[in-house]
């Protein structure tokens, strides 16, 4: 364990020093300049134009942080051969690619937590209101980029960084996109198509599942069964995707 | 070196024309004849495909530019489109409130075309509103006030308020407001009035609500009392002829068994002119 909170502890300072932290001043300069000007654009209530932006802010630089970091997750340690020397010592290479994974997460997290506190300091200054669920859809945020995230590592696995960066952006529209595919299927004729979408729907990570976005901005109740399953499919289908990457790594030539 | 100053003094010259041109041509202004913003708008299920599980900010962009757009219309133009815009913004975000209260009022201001298609737009986009959000108690009641101030359709008016009165939260001032409107349009029997503002005033919490529903309840059963004893004053006109002064009076002719009294207790009277009975309400308001 000491190994896997050495390497995260290690990977998440190097991601601080590639100035990742600036994307959350990007985020920070964005969301109060559009918070004003959508303020004076529209009618009626600006707060839910302003959680929107907000969240989905979150939501799309939060996904940048770990779709970006996940081209350097392995192929710089292989370049400059600090993967060699690391894997040298009593580490194993489940441990080296785990620490690698939550390095990462802890980066991807630490920007969505920034974030979130711009965002809710934007409520409370624009609006006048502390909005606890803003905390709820963040959370929600995070268990989907830790999602992405261990696609991110299993990507930067099996493939080329460039080519992984393109996977893992793909699985993020997939995700996202899916459940529209599964609908639309429904006006389908053909006998072919729907039995594939199917099972590729069943097979594929639904990052919708995840989104509580409009659920908290139109303060509509959420079960907490339902929180509780999306809890568990988001750890459930994370892990499954590390342990296959950690498969993959532990069979991988690093020669 | 000259050749460099030559290429140089050459693109300034042409971006000088080029932006020249432009800030002439942004002078010259062009009627959108074509609706051309409008010609490219994609269907819902293409913008929610498009943005990637942020729908709610899609619409509240579709709803920003809307704004803007509609407010270079003169009122007598043909608002183009209009229902179509509001209708994708709504199917991207069905809880979007404020979509549906702007999108019925930018429809109701529009002076060209039939108003009857004016307003049936109107009420197909509140009936949308009113199944997405159905805890909304606010939207009915503007929708119910549009209906009533804009439409012109009291009947409209009452049913919408009547979803708003009915509605989790609403307040006393709606339930009160959906009373006295079915109470004009007669919209029920006296009895069931009678039993609905019951409700409101066992309902009321605060004392300026408890009277004010029991000012309403009182009205009711004066509405009651009155076609039960305005006959008994025909009557006795007809065998006396003339109006009694007092309710006494009528007891005394064996009309009636005692003196009639107020639902707050209190005598009626009569009024010697039209020989008709008078209510005196006395609700303390302190």
């Amino acid at each position: 364990m000491r190994a896997v909170a050495a390497i995260a502890h290690n990977t998440f300072r190097e991601a601080l020093r590639d100035r990742v932290l600036y994307l959350f001043l990007g985020f920070a300069v964005v969301l109060l300049a559009s918070s004003k000007l959508f303020g004076l654009l529209t009618v009626g209530d600006e707060g839910k134009v302003i959680k929107d932006l907000g969240l989905a802010g979150i939501q799309f630089f939060t996904m940048l942080i770990a779709v970006m970091m996940s081209v350097l997750l392995i192929s710089r340690e292989v370049d400059s051969r600090t993967i060699y020397n690391i894997l040298t010592k009593p580490v194993r290479r489940w441990q080296f690619l785990i620490g690698k994974y939550l390095g990462l997460l802890a980066t991807v997290a630490l920007n969505l937590a920034l974030m979130t506190a711009v965002l809710l300091a934007v409520t409370v200054v624009y609006l006048g209101e502390f909005d606890a669920g803003l905390l709820f859809a963040a959370a929600m945020i995070l268990l989907e980029m830790a999602l992405l995230t261990a696609f991110a590592t299993l990507f930067a696995v099996l493939t080329r960084p460039m080519l992984g960066t393109v996977f893992t952006l793909a699985v993020f529209v997939i995700g996202h996109v899916s459940e529209d595919i599964w609908v639309l299927t429904k006006h389908v004729n053909s006998g072919l198509v729907r039995p594939l979408v199917a099972a590729l729907y069943a097979v594929l990570p639904n990052l919708e599942r995840f989104n509580f976005k409009s659920e908290v901005v139109h303060d509509v109740g959420i079960s907490s069964g339902e929180v509780a399953l999306t809890v568990a499919y988001g750890l459930a289908y994370t892990a499954m995707v590390l342990v296959l990457a950690c498969a993959r790594f532990r069979a991988r030539d690093l020669v | 070196m000259s050749r460099r100053l030559l290429t140089l003094a050459a693109v300034l010259a042409l971006g000088s024309i080029a932006v020249l041109c432009g800030k002439r041509l942004e002078a010259i202004p062009r009627a959108d004849v074509l609706g051309k913003q409008l010609l490219y708008l994609p269907t819902p299920e293409i913008l929610r495909l498009a943005s990637l599980g942020n729908q709610g900010l899609m619409a509240d962009l579709l709803y920003v530019w809307s704004i803007q757009y509609y407010s270079q219309f003169a009122l007598d133009e043909k608002f183009l489109y209009l229902e179509t815009v509001f209708d994708l913004v709504t199917d991207l975000d069905p809880q979007y409130f404020d979509a549906y209260r702007v999108g019925a009022m930018i429809m109701s201001l529009q002076k060209y075309g039939d108003p009857a298609e004016h307003k049936a737009a109107i009420v197909r986009l509140y009936d949308k509103g009113l199944r997405s959000i159905p805890d909304s108690w606010e939207l009915a009641e503007v929708a119910a006030w549009d209906a009533h101030l804009v439409l012109n359709d009291r009947e409209l008016a009452v049913r919408w308020m009547k979803m708003a009165a009915e509605r989790p939260g609403a307040p006393p001032e709606v339930k009160r407001v959906y009373g006295r409107w079915r109470d004009d349009i007669h919209g029920w029997t006296i009895e069931d009035s009678i039993a609905y503002w019951e409700e409101v005033v066992a309902e009321a919490k605060r004392k300026p609500d408890v009277n004010l529903a029991t000012s309403h309840l009182y009205d009711s059963y004066v509405t009651l009392d009155r076609r039960r004893l305005d006959p008994l004053l025909v009557q006795f006109r007809q065998r006396t002829g003339k109006c009694p002064g007092s309710w006494q009076e009528v007891v005394e002719r064996g009309l009636l068994a005692e003196a009639p009294i107020d639902y707050l207790g209190n005598p009626y009277g009569i009024d010697p002119a039209s020989c008709a009975l008078v209510a005196r309400k006395r609700i303390r308001w302190d």
